[in-house]
């Protein structure tokens, strides 16, 4: 992975995670409104028949109807008693269908409302497209193709996505991130070297090779899947879906052959009782909420900043074994702190802190601020006049940052190379202890900075790695919950093994290459684990590939996006533990929900069987002691109905989520949402059919 | 030609040549239109079923 021009040109600091979400919440008012009139737009038979259990209510719901209409339509002595016994069926049906369809609109509405947000950032803008002859002509930015060479210049909007071919510049990406902070782009470089249609360019000029056509640039593909477009079954939801049409389809069946048998016994149930009892029995509870926890899940995941490409991908985060990470910026701090001063060449550490001192005044970096206190702390004083120097900046192609005085001293301090370099380039001669403390910083994990005044080296700087606060405790939770965790580095394996151990992970491996990191997955995979991993280089492209959860970052090249199964919009590596998380939470929800839906039709049963069946003795089940049959009935279908949109807020916030076992979380739920589930319709029923009485609407 | 092949265009023909099929079993027990109405119902749970084995099959398609 390539980490230097992240570690080189650190961002600024970041507010909290609220405050620089670019998908943000959109205003719950008109998202409720507009899924008010999506509910009923979603009555039409061509959508409800995507989902078999609310499709067969629909089914119930029409018949109801249709006898409400004329109720001798299938019993010739049937009277207007029945007509408004058939009218209230039939409004409860439509009432668990309409808070169903709600439920699903809500949850699409809220990714409707991000892609709007996203749209807004695609502005039709003018590009400077060069030709074969190195002429420029000015084209609409839908004209522009993949291919094509466009320059940008400080203030322009970027065109399209592109790869920049030539030049440096700074670019504001906050449209696409809300980081405030530039980042640098320039050509020739991994992570640095793509830009996004829609950023703007703060300065110089940019030469760019768009990388997508028209309406499949970055944004575009970000758009339709927000917008759920491309949104299809997850394999877990594909089976819970044949789950619930087979229960459906036995008690279809069982319903249906109810009929002969009750009019054997002399009973006759009407056919509208027969549909409310078959309503009762499938379970429309998860059958109304499945599409809205799904839809949900990749919502929370886009409240995170991640956009994820479907939601088989947000499904697999629940069930990952494995989590490969990188040691920088995820494990430890991508900032590191300066920890010694290793002098060289005969000079003492004061020597050293001093010259460190005015080679770091003007560097407002972390690294640079954290050598001015490393310095400070030594006694070192400026060895020039305030406001008498000025400063150089670091530049990616110097490598290096300093300061120069008005009488013509250079103070330089930069990675080993790039000193030895500038020192030769002034006459100077490079000791051979130099190259020994690179080596013992480096043997500590440490990052060495050559320090230098002129043309003599003053020695260098050590950088130590800061591991992350809390890192430490949730790698502990992962572990609670079975996940294994292996660190990646680049260090050797001295230097890995102590930061592995004081980070509590699972496993590491040093010195690692891209070959290693698919190594380790397909590893993991051949043991039946699954594994998620973060990455931004395109070397990171075939492992994010092959990860079963593959996570870029935006600061990423194009084919570590294009590789990966989400892409993280703030980049930033650590995020990959919450989207896990967030995986997990949706398993969760989607379980307990499915528990607590089967769990309450046992309350439907001991309400709906005696009311069916009065005339035969099993007037015993009536323990509810419920006023009448079609009261009995009615309340059951009221209470059917009602659960919906009172389990819409937890489908859509999800399950809280305990870091605990599967056997425990197991253990947990079916006691909560199990016998929660059995209690809570007797209860309802009950209440609801002591309403109907008082209400004497029965 | 594409048409034909739809269940759109297939289901309503189903529908109505099972109603007419099965009326006359409903007939020495129930007036003309209870028993065109039980016929329809009965073809209507017919499909409903047949419906939910296809989602069973395919479930990727629904």
């Amino acid at each position: 992975m390539t980490t230097s021009t992240r570690v080189l040109f650190p961002r600024m600091p970041r507010g909290p995670r609220q405050e620089r979400r670019y998908l943000e919440r959109p205003r719950q008012q008109g998202l409720v409104g507009r899924a008010v009139v999506e509910a009923f737009r979603k009555l039409d038979p061509r959508q409800a028949v995507s989902n078999p259990v609310m499709f067969v209510v629909w089914c119930g719901t029409a018949l109801c109807l249709a006898l409400t209409l004329e109720p001798r339509l299938l019993d010739v002595q049937a009277g207007d008693r029945e007509r408004a016994f058939n009218a209230l069926i039939s409004l409860t049906l439509l009432a668990t269908l309409l808070f169903a369809n709600f439920a699903e609109a809500l949850a699409e509405g809220r990714g409707k409302a991000q892609a709007d947000a996203l749209r807004r950032t695609q502005a039709r803008t003018q590009a400077r497209r060069q030709l074969a002859d190195g002429s420029i002509e000015l084209v609409d930015s839908s004209d522009l193709r993949r291919g094509d060479l466009v320059l940008v210049q400080g203030g322009d909007v970027i065109p399209a996505d592109g790869e920049v071919i030539a030049g440096v510049a700074s670019v504001d990406e906050s449209a696409i991130t809300g980081e405030s902070a530039p980042v640098l782009k320039e050509a020739g470089s991994d992570v640095a070297g793509s830009v996004t249609g829609g950023t703007r360019i703060l300065s110089d000029q940019l030469t760019l090779r768009i990388s997508a056509d028209p309406g499949k640039g970055f944004i575009d593909r970000m758009i339709a899947l927000v917008e759920g477009a491309e949104r299809s079954k997850t394999p877990n939801e594909i089976a819970l879906t044949v789950l619930l049409a087979v229960l459906t389809q036995v008690f279809l069946i069982a319903v249906a052959t109810l009929s002969p048998v009750a009019n054997y016994l002399q009973v006759a149930p009407s056919v509208v009782t027969l549909v409310a009892l078959l309503v009762a029995l499938i379970p429309t509870t998860i059958g109304g909420l499945l599409s809205a926890i799904g839809i949900a899940g990749m919502d929370r995941v886009a409240q995170f900043n991640v956009i994820a490409t479907s939601g088989r991908a947000v499904e697999a985060c629940g069930d990952v074994n494995t989590l490969v990470l990188d040691k920088t910026g995820t494990i430890t701090l991508g900032n590191r702190l300066a920890e010694e001063f290793l002098p060289v060449g005969g000079h003492s550490v004061a020597e050293l802190a001093e010259a460190a001192l005015g080679a770091s005044c003007f560097d407002q970096t972390p690294e640079g601020r954290s050598i001015v206190r490393l310095a400070e702390k030594l006694g070192a004083v400026l060895p020039f006049g305030p406001g008498t120097a000025s400063g150089i900046d670091f530049s990616a192609r110097t490598r290096m940052s300093g300061s120069d005085t008005p009488d013509g001293i250079e103070f330089r301090k930069g990675a080993v190379d790039a000193i030895k370099g500038f020192v030769r380039s002034r006459g100077g001669q490079v000791p051979d202890q130099l190259d020994q403390c690179f080596e013992q910083v480096s043997r500590l994990g440490g990052t060495p900075l050559a320090v230098c005044r002129g043309a003599e080296v003053f020695g260098v700087i050590y950088l130590k790695d800061i591991i992350k606060p809390g890192i430490r405790e949730r790698f502990d939770q992962l572990r609670r919950m079975g996940i294994r965790t292996v660190m990646l580095t680049g260090d050797n394996p001295i230097t890995a093994g102590v930061i592995a151990r004081e980070a509590g992970v699972d496993d590491f491996i040093a010195e690692a290459t891209p070959e290693d990191k698919i190594a380790v997955i397909q590893q993991e995979q051949k043991l039946g684990k699954l594994v998620a991993m973060t990455g931004d280089g395109s070397n990171d492209a075939p492992a994010l590939a092959q990860a079963n959860v593959g996570v870029a970052m935006n600061s990423g090249t194009q084919a570590a996006k294009e590789a990966a199964n989400m892409v993280d919009l703030d980049s930033d590596p650590t995020k990959l533990i919450d989207i896990v998380t967030i995986g997990k939470q949706l398993l969760i929800t989607r379980g307990a929900l499915t528990t607590f839906s089967i769990a309450n039709d046992i309350a439907k049963y001991f309400a709906i069987l005696p009311a069916l069946f009065a005339g035969v003795g099993l007037e015993a089940l009536n323990v509810m002691q419920l006023a009448s049959p079609q009261s009995a009935i009615l309340s059951a279908m009221v209470f059917n109905a009602l659960i919906i949109p009172a389990l819409v807020p937890l489908a859509l916030k999800g399950v809280k989520f305990r870091p605990l076992s599967a056997e425990q979380l197991l253990r947990r739920n079916l006691l909560v949402y199990g016998a929660g589930g059995v209690v809570a319709p007797f209860v309802g029923i009950k209440l609801i059919d002591l309403a109907i009485g008082a209400l004497h609407l029965i | 030609m594409a048409r034909f092949l739809h269940i759109r265009f297939w289901l309503p023909l189903l529908l109505v040549a099972g109603t007419l099929l099965l009326a006359p079993l409903f007939r020495s027990s129930q007036p003309p239109l209870q028993s065109h109405a039980l016929a329809l119902l009965l073809c209507g749970t017919a499909a409903l079923s047949a419906y939910l084995f296809a989602v069973i099959a395919q479930p990727e398609k629904f």
